[in-house]
């Protein structure tokens, strides 16, 4: 049999069926090019790609962005006018923003908004009516780019942001001084009325993106039961996957969800999801299920699994241990792939060091295999 | 209603998340002539230790924690005038911070709060602190503890960073370090050189509790 290519891999795992090898690919987001990248591209290492295939226009609401200096340092403050009132919020750019990729700065940290649209009770109508005059439009140009450039190297997936209510939570209130559970706490009818406005306005959005051409649409939900404990998930962010899912199943779209958090507790309610792919899934000491429990919990699923950051930050030494720990964990390997990081950049010796375990992953995953592979490495 | 029942109806406020009930059951009872003293250290803060019961058993999450510390902080804003100012006597001093870079707060409110329930006085300089700031504060306030949050890899380092500062400042051994966030491992802790990696809010407390318990046997 030829040797599948990088995105036949993928997309043979994402239909829970059995690849050459294990799949292994980089975030084109965490990416940095250089010869590391390049040689453990050349080596077996797929690429993944998030791109919208659609654009938004928000009606009737003035948007102004300036630069100015509150007491934490240089913001850009985006203020938003509407005629029911008028909110505003910080942006915080780290160096490197805007001068190369992806909006990272040099270190690879996203724009932090250090305060939120809604701080207080008035701000609801303000978002709401924001909500209400917002409108998605067809546009597949980035989509259908970026699967020319990258061919048969890797995949691209129709990316949406967080859900309502994790919009609600991580981007209009923010948790900061706990104000999203101090505000579902004292003012719960305003939190599900403007939420139930978000779902209504996004429903345009979900078909737009099951006709995508991408293969794939990701949802970037940041689930964490930290933050999403089980009750909560299973009233707000469960009914929200199975509205999303009924559209993008009936025009045949993967459905993949970024869960990067500590997850072991929601483990049999995900189990419950419509969900095709549980991508970013961090095995411990970041996260807290073990990819092999969570492929064996979750047995309609596939695992795209985010290496964890905490281990890179140890060495390459680390980084081998956890990796053959990580393939023994989950021997035989099926409905698995890897991704190099979910998180940060990668250091070159890091990555070279990855790859040279996960090239040698030939699927079916054996205990000897493993051992050959660390044999092989030392 | 007599004592006992108004402390009973604050610690169920507590337990029960309710605001307007805290705040109420607060303003009725310090009419009515309650102990102040009482009503925190009898009535709020057993609510407080049913809610982190409740919390270590899995049956409440880190948002419940988030909202019972603010009904808590709601209630005491009514009795805290009732309270005479000389008799807060505290057990120990923490200056907390999230690093620089990293401004998640969360486990670091949590845990001030908690701190602050058990009777430290803590010096929250907030989120993204340049170790500059740790330094001087260290200096300023002489602490027994320091404590350092990081949810992110990118900033975790910067604990690291925190604590060759002390040294070079001659300030380590005058200070526990404690350090906290999902990142974090104990094996990342040891080789920073910090005294304790959390577990989680919970057992952080208990180790600053242990800490200072210990010096003050000590002393």
């Amino acid at each position: 049999m030829a040797e599948m290519t990088p995105r036949e891999r993928i997309m043979a795992v994402s239909h829970k069926k059995r690849a050459d090898k294990l799949p292994f690919f980089h975030q084109w987001t965490h990416c940095h090019t250089g010869w590391a990248e390049r040689e453990c591209r050349n080596r077996g290492m797929g690429l993944f790609w998030r791109r919208p295939g659609w654009r938004v226009t928000v009606h009737d609401v003035e948007i102004t962005e300036k630069y100015t200096v509150v007491e934490t340092g240089p913001v850009i403050r985006r203020t938003y006018v509407t005629p029911v009132g008028t909110v505003y919020e910080d942006e915080k750019r780290d160096p490197g923003v805007g001068q190369w990729h992806a909006e990272r700065s040099w270190k690879d940290k996203a724009p932090c908004l250090t305060e939120h649209p809604i701080k207080g009770p008035e701000d609801y109508k303000v978002m709401k009516y924001i909500a209400e005059h917002t409108e998605y439009t067809t546009d597949y140009f980035p989509v259908e780019q970026a699967k020319e450039w990258l061919g048969e190297d890797g995949i691209v997936v129709d990316v949406h942001a967080h859900q309502p209510i994790q919009m609600l939570m991580l981007d209009w209130i923010g948790t900061r001084g706990g104000r999203f559970f101090i505000h579902h706490a004292k003012y719960p009818d305003l939190v599900e009325d403007l939420c139930q406005a978000i779902s209504k306005s996004r429903e345009s959005l979900y078909e737009i993106q099951a006709k995508s051409p991408a293969e794939f649409v990701w949802l970037a939900d940041n689930v964490d039961s930290v933050l999403d404990n089980p009750r909560f998930f299973e009233k707000y962010l469960m009914p929200e996957y199975e509205k999303m899912a009924k559209v993008f199943h009936k025009h045949g779209k993967l459905f993949a969800v970024h869960m990067d958090g500590r997850v072991n507790n929601l483990k049999h309610l995900i189990a419950r999801t419509p969900i095709d792919i549980i991508e970013a899934l961090t095995s411990p000491p970041m996260g807290d299920l073990p990819i092999g429990e969570a492929l064996s919990v979750w047995k309609d699923k596939v695992v795209w699994s985010g290496f964890p950051g905490s281990v890179y930050v140890l060495g390459p030494e680390a980084t081998k241990k956890h990796a053959l720990n990580l393939l023994r964990n989950v021997i035989p390997g099926d409905r698995l792939a890897i991704e190099m990081s979910t998180e940060n950049l990668v250091s070159n010796e890091n990555l070279t060091m990855l790859t040279s375990i996960l090239e040698n992953a030939d699927l079916p995953l054996t205990e000897e295999k493993i051992d050959r592979i660390a044999a092989s490495l030392s | 209603m007599e004592t006992k029942e108004y402390l009973a109806l604050l610690k169920q406020s507590i337990i029960n998340l309710d605001f307007d009930g805290a705040v109420k059951v607060a303003n009725k009872a310090m009419e009515a002539g309650v102990d102040p003293y009482l009503a925190i250290n009898e009535g709020m803060v057993p609510g407080m230790a049913v809610v982190g019961d409740k919390f270590e058993k899995g049956e409440y999450f880190l948002s419940e924690l988030v909202v019972a510390a603010e009904v808590m902080k709601e209630g005491l804003a009514v009795i805290t005038p009732y309270l005479k100012k000389d008799v807060s006597k505290k057990i120990g001093k923490v200056v907390i911070a999230t690093v620089e870079g990293d401004y998640h707060d969360i486990g670091k409110n949590i845990v001030t709060s908690l701190l602050r329930i058990q009777g430290f006085e803590v010096v929250d300089l907030g989120t993204d602190v340049p170790t500059d700031k740790i330094i001087a504060a260290v200096n300023e306030h002489q602490p027994d503890i320091v404590a350092m949050s990081a949810l992110l890899n990118l900033t975790m380092i910067k604990m690291g960073e925190t604590i060759e500062a002390l040294k070079a400042a001659k300030l380590r051994e005058k200070v526990k370090v404690i350090v906290g966030g999902t990142s974090l491992t104990d094996e990342f802790a040891q080789k920073i050189g910090a005294d304790h990696c959390a577990a989680d809010a919970f057992e952080g407390v208990k180790k600053c509790l242990k800490w200072v318990t210990h010096q003050e046997r000590r002393n």
